[in-house]
């Protein structure tokens, strides 16, 4: 028995092959499926590095956040398998990119080619239409319509083609360059940024040893270091928080002023390519003073205010009350058989008061500033990534638009269609015929990918408006 | 809330009621459908205009950009279905989208108008949205939730039209859960466990049972030609409200980047709106390369709905934490 030996492929065709697996549409689709399902659990469950374990176990229990942890969906950003599927979709990105995406570039040189009316005739939206004029004074009217709706317009002959919305399609390249772009520049950032946070009461300084970065970095970590001269916190009228400021300055490692600025919350300070952002506010502490004993005493938010405990013996409690740094401390007291505290005294910044045997010394109230900090250098390279990311989306919203069209002379066919019936907009071919030497066969047809009925809404309009212009100067002729 | 912005807030409200009742009268009195259909469409305007001025009347009184909580941006999303709306029935003529649309712009109304009286008042801003950025990265995610709420609704219109009845009950019980369990997060004090199974189950149930029973056509009813249409239209809207997403994605990394010194925290607000753009960048793919009927794809524009419900909605209602809790009242 005979059989058919395989068809053989040639190198090139089989690495094509191959690549064809990792240029699929379906796994694109099906990655980003898995890739959506990954990130809205991720989403859903809270996760360690953000909240931190105790939230995971209030949440969920004991041994489910336990077995959630185990399954790695309390880190699940973190986890081998999204980073896999991140991976396998950066490959199948490369591969469509190169394969099908990148190529496109080559069809937009290309013109489109010229029809002839059978084949315009095969074209999803075709209509064929009798004009009162002779070929060229259509094909020219025609011409000159779709360049007012912003077609470009190429004629040849008894030929017309035009195109509207060409670089549309490019929006897939630039979408695809910028999802590429992106992914380097973030590789950059993670592989050389680094940033952090720390609480710096007022005087106190910032520097970046502490700082987080990735397992694989290459980057180095400033010397200098940022010392807070003055923070304060903007109240609106209703005591609501209205914005946080921070006097810094930068201090370089042999310890000279580098540079001075205030920053407050969206308005960082950049220096030597670190910004450093306000981040969150506080009241650190009270330093009180009991007759001649200083007591730094820590605060604690309560709602609006701060305050510190100080437990004078066993169920009685001083507690110190602050709500900003110009406000006056007030003081209680609050015994276990009392059902409130109840307010002893209020105590002016630098004033003091007698309590008893003691002289209480209200000295200062200690801001704390919270100072995010980050270091970026593929932020160059996220913000052209961004930059085409979003110019390819925008032109993937302009609709690409194709017109052929193809003209003959009408000999004997065309009755003048001055006197077509009103509802039909122009003369169709076939109805009843008036002999005339002025007169053509209008055939055209086009296609539109994304907005198809508007397209040939557009076209219907187009025209009976071409001939309606015909017909009126055909009238005024006659 | 000024006297002039509660007039025209509520003549707004009720343009939308009235032009649903129109909308959905049209459909009954065939003798008159054409002349419904128009005043249904007038009534529209007049509340798509209503609503523009008392936004901008808020923003004068409050002497800033008026989208600053829950409530503002239930205006803002009310004011850009029915603006997209009437320019997608302009152009399309699509009019059993009319009372979906006018619909959905009502419940937002009624959803606005049930909120704490705190979110109709002008409250001042927290220092984290004392920024430009917000209304660069704001109001894009808002008109994008709009636009893909639209194509849901083209989606299911498209359905209709296919004589893909039982998809469409499926579908439509699916987006009934997940409402119930956003009104019930947001009016009641039902545990968050529960109303997180009640939206993700039935938004996956029905979803599922919908895309199974696509093969169940009634003949009868199939309309191809406005079939395609709707499908078109959900595509269109798609088209639009992507690149709104992805400017609005973009915008809020900047943003972040610029206060917070991070352009992803994956908080899960943020986590969410990343999980409605891949969706819809699988469905364009889906869409370019015809890897699916126009039937399968109105159930994922269906999907990408409650997605986007879960991402603008869902997730302060439902107990899911994060930065972007300026949404959250409770």
């Amino acid at each position: 028995m005979i059989t058919a030996a395989p068809p053989v492929q040639s190198p090139v065709q089989t690495r094509r092959s191959r690549l064809a697996v990792f240029a699929s549409v379906r796994l694109t689709v099906t990655l980003l499926v898995l890739i959506a399902a990954t990130v809205l659990i991720g989403a859903w469950c809270p996760q360690e590095s953000q909240v931190g374990q105790q939230k995971v176990i209030d949440m969920f229990g004991e041994e489910m956040a336990f077995n959630l942890s185990r399954w790695g969906i309390t880190d699940i950003f973190h986890s081998p398998w999204l980073l896999t599927l991140i991976a396998l979709l950066t490959v199948n990105m490369l591969a469509c990119s190169f394969q099908r995406v990148f190529p496109k570039v080559r069809s937009l040189k290309q013109p489109m080619p010229w029809l002839t009316g059978r084949e315009i005739g095969k074209l999803p939206f075709n209509k064929q239409l009798v004009l009162p004029v002779r070929c060229e004074q259509g094909l020219s009217k025609l011409s000159e319509h779709l360049s007012k709706s912003g077609y470009r317009v190429c004629l040849q002959d008894e030929r017309l083609v035009a195109e509207f919305g060409k670089f549309g399609r490019l929006a897939p390249t630039i979408t695809h360059i910028g999802l590429l772009t992106l992914l380097m520049g973030v590789t950059i950032s993670s592989w050389t940024g680094f940033s952090g946070f720390q609480p710096i009461p007022l005087g106190g300084s910032l520097n970046f040893n502490m700082s987080e970065h990735s397992k694989l970095w290459i980057g180095k970590l400033p010397e200098w270091r940022v010392r807070v001269e003055a923070t304060r916190r903007d109240d609106y009228p209703t005591g609501e928080p209205k914005q946080w400021f921070s006097d810094l300055s930068v201090i370089t490692g042999q310890g000279k002023l580098a540079k001075r600025e205030q920053i407050s919350v969206n308005n960082p300070l950049t220096y030597d390519g670190v910004d450093i952002y306000q981040s969150s506010w506080g009241l650190d502490q009270i330093v009180v003073r009991f007759n001649q004993h200083r007591r730094h005493l820590g605060l604690s938010p309560m709602g609006k205010l701060y305050a510190a405990f100080l437990e004078l013996e066993p169920g009685t409690v001083l507690i110190f009350s602050v709500r900003d740094q110009l406000q006056p401390l007030r003081l209680f007291a609050k015994m276990d058989s009392w059902p409130s505290p109840r307010l002893l005294t209020e105590i002016p910044l630098g004033r003091s008061i007698r309590l008893g045997a003691v002289d209480l010394t209200y000295e200062a109230v200690v801001p704390v500033t919270g100072l995010q900090y980050k270091s970026d250098p593929g932020l160059p390279v996220t913000l052209v990534a961004f930059a085409f990311i979003i110019s390819g989306v925008l032109l993937a919203a302009v609709p690409h638009r194709q017109v052929w069209a193809h003209v003959e002379a009408a000999n004997g066919l065309a009755r003048i269609a001055g006197s077509a019936p009103a509802t039909a907009g122009y003369g169709q071919p076939g109805s009843a015929i008036e002999d005339t030497q002025k007169a053509c066969i209008l055939s055209i047809g086009g296609r539109s990918v994304k907005a198809r009925t508007l397209f040939e809404r557009s076209l219907q309009k187009l025209l009976a408006g071409i001939h309606k212009d015909l017909c009126h100067s055909a009238g005024e002729t006659a | 809330m000024s006297e002039l912005q509660i007039a025209l807030t509520n003549t707004a409200g009720i343009s939308s009621v009235m032009s649903f009742w129109v909308f959905v009268g049209s459909n009954a009195c065939q003798r008159w459908r054409e002349i419904m259909l128009r005043i249904a469409c007038v009534v529209m305007v007049i509340g798509f205009a209503a609503l523009t001025v008392a936004i901008i009347a808020r923003g004068i009184d409050a002497g800033r950009f008026p989208l600053a909580n829950l409530y503002e941006s239930l205006l803002w999303f009310a004011w850009a279905v029915m603006g997209s709306f009437l320019i997608l029935e302009r152009s399309y003529g699509v009019h059993q989208l009319g009372w979906l649309a006018s619909l959905t712009a009502a419940t937002m109304f009624l959803y606005g108008s049930w909120l704490p009286a705190s979110q109709h008042e002008i409250q001042p801003l927290v220092p984290a949205l004392v920024s430009y950025w917000r209304q660069i990265h704001v109001p894009p995610l808002i008109c994008s939730y709009a636009m893909f709420f639209l194509s849901g609704l083209s989606g299911l219109a498209q359905l209709w039209q296919a004589g893909r009845l039982r998809s469409l009950i499926c579908a439509v019980g699916a987006m009934v859960l997940a409402t119930t369990a956003v009104a019930l997060g947001t009016f009641t004090s039902v545990e968050s466990f529960w109303l997180q199974g009640l939206f993700v189950g039935g938004s996956l149930i029905g979803l599922t049972a919908s895309w199974l029973n696509l093969e169940q056509v009634s003949e009868a009813r199939v309309n191809q030609a406005r079939a395609e249409l709707y499908d078109e239209v959900a595509y269109r809207a798609i088209s639009i409200g992507f690149p709104l997403l992805t400017i609005g994605i973009i915008t809020g990394g900047l943003w972040a980047n610029h206060a917070w010194g991070t352009y992803w925290s994956w908080d899960p607000k943020e986590s969410m709106a990343l999980v409605t753009w891949l969706s819809y960048a699988a469905y364009i793919h889906l869409r370019i390369h015809r890897e699916c009927s126009a039937e399968k794809l109105s159930v994922v524009t269906i999907a990408g709905m409650l997605l986007t419900l879960l991402t603008y909605l869902g997730f302060n209602s439902l107990g899911f934490g994060g930065l972007h809790s300026y949404g959250k009242f409770k």
